[in-house]
């Protein structure tokens, strides 16, 4: 009896004991008991006090307990030595699009057939508009559609965000006209309820025309519907009003969701934040808020320093970019020089803020859609050594968003009562080398990953099967795309001919942008490809000078982007390593090329290529076995027609041309070949056929002339 | 009496010899000097010694004008000017009247909006760019004044409005002042885009016929009738005390029509062919409104009688011919042909290029209809002006008028003769000596900027720059300028 009890009980208390070391103790809920810090020794930045040089601060339940040199710690508290740190206001980036959802691909991608309905050219780039349920206006037209109801609560860019230091951000939808009401969120929250500071905060809206072919469609429309839309606010209201004071013999009035979204507008209860960049953008942003006496916020600001004088007399704020333009272009001999007005403005930029401060125009700090967001901190630094003075820079990452988008009294700086937003640095936040090291929202720490690269563009890289429809015939192309960061290179094979992408780029949330010449009917043209890549799908529309525009589709092969990096150049590099020409900066593998760069070296253009002539719509494949000595060229060329010899030169940088006479239908005809050589060993990986290089140009006999394109391929090693 | 001249002109004499002559020339008006310039610009400017085109008394041999506060303030032989004048030594100079371009779609960064046929709600007063480069080139062509019109892509398209190119200054500086607003129709061949098949999946866009034309244009008038009724009983009301009654809508696309009905507005009417002219001046004369300019007008020359009897003025390529089907029948003779049945005729460009040129347009004219020099001077100059209500402020060489005038180098109707330097309102916005002094600034601020970090090339990788076939004409100096679609 005893044994069995003393077992019973053993056996209990084993369970008993398993059970406890089982039972899981988040980490939720193991910080959840743990909700009193305290950082000591440190140097405090209230923002909105004096300096303190070594303090505490302590912050319970979400919210700051106390700040001040001689503030005890609490004996509950997670102590945090603080020496050597210094403790700022949880930074806030006054404008964003943190948290809204990512663009999802079009249904119609895939099909693209016309006839279909909606054209997918149409459907795919306006995934991001959000749509508000039973509205009166278009997507792109509904101020009613708010943030705070689509909020995703993590993404890569909110944790980027907060590697950066920003502790909350202003986030309001993607695009459209009448954007949408933003909300103020902190960016921590297992739900988006938890995230929500405060909503709505204003309406904003962008100047740019819906592109679903339906009015407004051009910039003249927008105004015109947005124009439209207040003066119907303002009636709407008015009926209303007249309505609920004495509704006996009055039709009631509509009811719409849309209008009633914007009385507040007119009423100004609510702001409006219109993006605007250039003077006349921004002069036009005032003038429509001045018309219908809005209480107006600029959002972009870019060139808000030459309105100063406007901007202080309607008390207008703004939410000042730090996204810098900088250059992306490479150096090219024969581009063309840009503009001196966009050298200034890229000079100028960052003196914005100086201006803004010296001029007494409120202002605070924005990321603009910057891709890397150490620029965030990085820019506000080159705005200080461009004549902003150091508080003023921090005030605008600070109580100046804060107040202006109406949590002043909430957040923005180290006072006692104010939510426990901290960003808590070693050396002085606008110093280049000081680190974060802490970050608090809503009185929580948050685990900082290492920076993450943003988003590295939408993976385009790869082997794309694409279908063109172009002046109602169909064609296949193959295009290949390596995506290195920002840039994008490639090339297309196929029914459009073979050539090299002139320019690409492919943005984070997959836009996508071509331009690269093809030969069609004979003709060589200049095509651009715009549209959006989803997952590997791609879809949009073609413009071609001089034809209508057409419609692609295309998905790539093999189901993900290739792996293989471009910089690591292909071993099967079958010519020494040409001396790089002056001024040209050398691609991160000295072995290989980027376009346009050195010229033809020795023996680069030789091998064989496999060409096509297009004669008449036909493609007249051909064979070209070429030797280049220096700038000598020589070899043999076959096709339709016997073998015949050819000699020529190359002309200059990557041009050559050579000449034949091949016997064509039992007669004698001199062929001369003019064309370019582009070489980008680091296209595509090797693997099956590696494509070497690339030429095109034309054929000129004395039956008149043609266009060719030609491949080398060289095997892999 | 004579006595007193002689002493006052011996007066004037030696006071204009001991106060100090201002150096000849003004600064060029850029964005980045415009404050120093308001502050250094002088009240005054004598232009010595020109021949002086005056377009509405003659051409005045060895003859100065004097430019006072932004009027022309006299026009004769051996002026004197105040103290602090700018001094212009205009011998063997040409002086003129600005250009006035009847047909722009310059500074704008929209031309067309069209989803819709009936897109009368939109302005072009809401896109203006003052920045745009073609402003600057135009006045060093000689244009000082331009019609900026919406685009020919809709039955009835949007407000227009008269700028004076003021390049330098922002945009609601460039409105010209007291002109009436007019407001942009077209028809034929552009809104029934008969050249732009639709894009895929989507219908054609009603109208695809000239009956459809015809019919949008008197649908849009009707409804505008009614609108306009419903505010007049409106006021009607509120006049009689009746509070109970709400105010009806405000449409704006149908207000500008309205104003159109009450004269307040002016039509400007994109047409080629004679059918659709006569077509348009039925509507108009059925509604009750004056069309006031034909544009293009190609076929004019066919229908000039009944355009003269309308009272619409014609505004015209000078030798455009065949591009489209509805330009088959032109002929550069249609101006003098329109202009001896009795119809007000200005030769308009409809190009930022051609805008550049005017001059040789309007002197084309005198091979094709053997116009005398100044009835082609009055192609570009008073005509224009006419047909736009401006004819009080610029237009000619007189008294009182706007000093909107431009020195040539040679007779303004020989192609050899440039402007050398553009004044609006007494201003000068381009001066010749001036743009080429600055060359070398500009050079070596390039070259300055180019260092700057911000402007340097990426070390690595880099965007390919686009290919000088596809870069925006507004900022280098071949255009492609544009497609059928705005002429």
């Amino acid at each position: 009896m005893r044994i069995r009890q003393l077992l019973i009980i053993c056996v209990l208390a084993l369970f008993f004991a398993l059970t406890a070391r089982v039972t899981p103790t988040t980490h939720a809920q193991r910080s959840a008991t743990i909700d009193t810090y305290a950082i000591t020794n440190a140097h405090i930045v209230p923002v909105t006090g004096p300096e303190i040089q070594r303090g505490t601060i302590v912050i319970r339940n979400g919210l700051i307990a106390a700040v001040g040199a001689n503030v005890a710690a609490p004996a509950d508290a997670r102590v945090i030595d603080g020496a050597g740190l210094t403790v700022y206001p949880g930074l806030i980036d006054a404008n964003t699009t943190l948290g809204m959802p990512q663009p999802s691909p079009s249904p119609s991608a895939a099909t693209g057939r016309s006839g279909a309905g909606l054209p997918s050219i149409f459907a795919a780039p306006q995934a991001t508009l959000i749509t508000a349920p039973n509205s009166a206006q278009p997507p792109g037209l509904q101020p009613e559609v708010m943030a705070e109801n689509v909020i995703q609560t993590s993404s890569d860019q909110i944790d980027a965000e907060r590697n950066a230091g920003i502790t909350s951000a202003l986030t309001a939808p993607r695009e459209g006209i009448f954007i949408g009401q933003s909300a103020f969120i902190n960016l921590s929250g297992d739900t988006p309820r938890q995230m929500i500071v405060r909503s709505p905060v204003a309406l904003h809206i962008g100047f740019t025309p819906l592109r679903s072919g339906t009015y407004p469609g051009s910039l003249l429309g927008v105004f015109s519907s947005i124009r439209q839309m207040l003066l119907d606010a303002q009636r709407y209201r008015d009926s209303h009003v007249t309505y609920e004071q004495n509704p006996r013999g009055i039709r009631r009035p509509t009811q719409d969701r849309s209008l009633a979204a914007l009385v507040p507008l007119i009423t100004r209860d609510m702001p409006v934040v219109m993006q605007a960049n250039t003077e006349r953008e921004i002069r036009r942003a005032l003038d429509l808020a001045q018309e219908f006496n809005l209480k107006v916020i600029i959002a972009g600001g870019e060139e808000s320093w030459k309105v100063t004088d406007r901007l202080r007399e309607m008390n207008v704020p703004v939410l000042l970019s730090l996204n810098f333009p900088r250059r992306t272009t490479a150096q090219v001999a024969e581009a063309d020089p840009e503009p001196l007005r966009v050298l200034r403005e890229r000079v100028e930029a960052p003196k914005a803020a100086g201006r803004l401060a010296a001029a007494h125009v409120r202002f605070a700090f924005q990321s603009g859609s910057m891709t890397d967001m150490r620029d965030f901190i990085g820019n506000a630094i080159r705005a200080v050594e461009n004549g902003l003075a150091r508080d003023e820079a921090l005030r605008a990452m600070t109580i100046n968003a804060a107040e202006i988008l109406g949590v002043g009294n909430q957040l923005g700086s180290l006072e006692v009562g104010k939510i426990a937003n901290l960003t808590v640095t070693r050396g002085n936040i606008l110093d280049r080398n000081a680190r974060i090291t802490n970050v608090f929202i809503d009185g929580r720490p948050v685990e900082l990953r290492p920076v993450i690269a943003a988003p590295r563009g939408a993976g385009a890289s790869g082997s794309w099967t694409v279908n063109i429809k172009l002046e109602s015939r169909d064609v296949t192309i193959t295009l290949i795309l390596q995506q290195d960061g920002e840039n994008l290179r490639g090339s297309i094979q196929g029914e459009l001919g073979s050539s090299q992408i002139a320019s690409a780029s492919a943005g984070p949330t997959g836009d996508l942008r071509i331009t690269v010449p093809i030969t069609f009917q004979g003709q060589t043209h200049e095509a651009t490809l715009s549209g959006r890549i989803a997952g590997n799908e791609m879809s949009g529309s073609v413009t071609v000078v001089g034809l209508s525009p057409g419609t692609f589709t295309g998905t790539r092969a093999g189901g993900g982007p290739t792996t293989a990096a471009p910089s690591s150049s292909p071993q099967a590099q079958p010519t020494p390593t040409p001396e790089q020409p002056s001024g040209n900066p050398p691609a991160s593998s000295s072995t290989s090329k980027t376009l346009a760069s050195a010229a033809l070296a020795d023996t680069e253009a030789s091998g064989t290529w496999k060409i096509s002539l297009v004669i008449d719509d036909q493609k007249v494949p051909a064979t070209l076995m070429l030797k280049q000595q220096g700038k000598r060229l020589s070899g043999m060329i076959e096709g339709p027609f016997e073998p015949a010899e050819i000699s020529g030169q190359i002309t200059n940088e990557k041009r050559f041309s050579f000449t034949s006479t091949v016997v064509l239908g039992g007669n004698s005809v001199d062929l001369k070949f003019e064309g370019t050589i582009y070489l980008d060993l680091a296209l595509a990986p090797c693997g099956g056929e590696g494509i070497m290089a690339v030429m095109s140009g034309t054929v000129t006999s004395s039956l008149g002339s043609v266009a060719f394109a030609g491949t080398r391929y060289q095997e892999c090693k | 009496m004579r006595d007193k001249i002689k002493r006052l002109i011996v007066f004037t004499i030696s006071l204009a010899m001991f106060s100090a002559i201002n150096p000849v020339h003004g600064q060029t008006r850029t964005p980045d000097n415009q404050a120093e310039q308001r502050r250094e610009a002088p009240t005054e400017t004598l232009i010595r010694n020109a021949t002086v085109l005056t377009i509405s008394h003659g051409t005045l041999q060895n003859s100065d004008v004097l430019i006072r506060r932004g009027k022309i303030a006299a026009v004769g032989q051996n002026l004197k000017a105040g103290g602090g004048a700018r001094v212009i030594d205009a011998t063997g100079k040409y002086v003129m009247p600005g250009i006035i371009d009847c047909h722009s779609h310059t500074m704008i960064d929209a031309i067309n909006e069209g989803t819709v046929s009936v897109s009368s709600m939109v302005n072009v007063k809401d896109v203006l760019n003052p920045t745009d480069i073609a402003i600057y080139r135009e006045l060093a062509g000689g244009t000082t004044t331009a019609n900026v019109l919406h685009g020919s892509a809709n039955s009835i398209g949007g407000q227009t409005i008269v700028v004076k190119l003021k390049y330098g200054r922002p945009a609601s500086e460039f409105i010209f002042p007291g002109a009436l607003p007019g407001i942009k129709f077209a028809l034929g061949e552009n809104p029934k885009r008969s050249n732009f098949p639709p894009l895929p999946g989507l219908q054609r866009r009603y109208p695809a016929t000239r009956m459809g034309v015809e019919e949008t244009i008197r649908d849009a008038f009707t409804r505008a009738v009614d609108y306009k009724k419903d505010w007049d009983d409106y006021r009607a009301a509120q006049k009689r005390g009746d509070k109970s009654v709400l105010p009806p809508r405000r449409d704006l696309q149908l207000e500008p029509l309205v104003e159109v009905l009450e004269g307040k507005r002016y039509v400007h009417a994109h047409s080629y062919r004679a059918d659709e002219i006569l077509m348009l001046i039925n509507v108009a004369n059925e509604f009750g409104f004056k069309v006031r300019t034909f544009q293009h007008v190609l076929e004019g020359y066919k229908v000039a009688r009944e355009i003269a009897e309308h009272g619409a003025g014609g505004s015209t390529f000078s030798d455009w011919w065949g591009y489209k089907i509805e330009a088959y029948d032109a002929t550069p003779y249609n101006t003098a042909i329109m202009m001896r049945a009795g119809v007000v005729v200005s030769v308009n460009s409809d190009s930022n290029e051609l805008a550049r040129r005017l001059n040789i347009e309007a002197a084309k004219m005198m091979k094709y209809g053997d116009l005398t020099e100044e009835e082609a001077l009055k192609l570009i100059t008073l005509n224009p002006a006419i047909q736009l209500g401006i004819q009080d402020r610029v237009g000619t060489i007189d008294l009182g008028k706007d000093a909107d005038v431009v020195i040539w180098n040679g007779h303004p109707l020989s192609v050899y003769s440039r402007p050398e330097t553009t004044f609006i309102d007494g201003e000068i916005f381009f001066d010749r000596q001036q743009d080429i002094a600055r060359r070398a600034d500009m050079e070596r601020e390039r070259a300055q900027l180019e260092q700057a970090e911000p402007n340097r090339p990426p070390a690595q990788g880099g965007v390919p720059p686009t290919i000088p076939r596809r870069r925006p004409s507004h900022d280098t100096d071949d255009e492609w300028d544009g497609g059928i679609d705005q002429r």
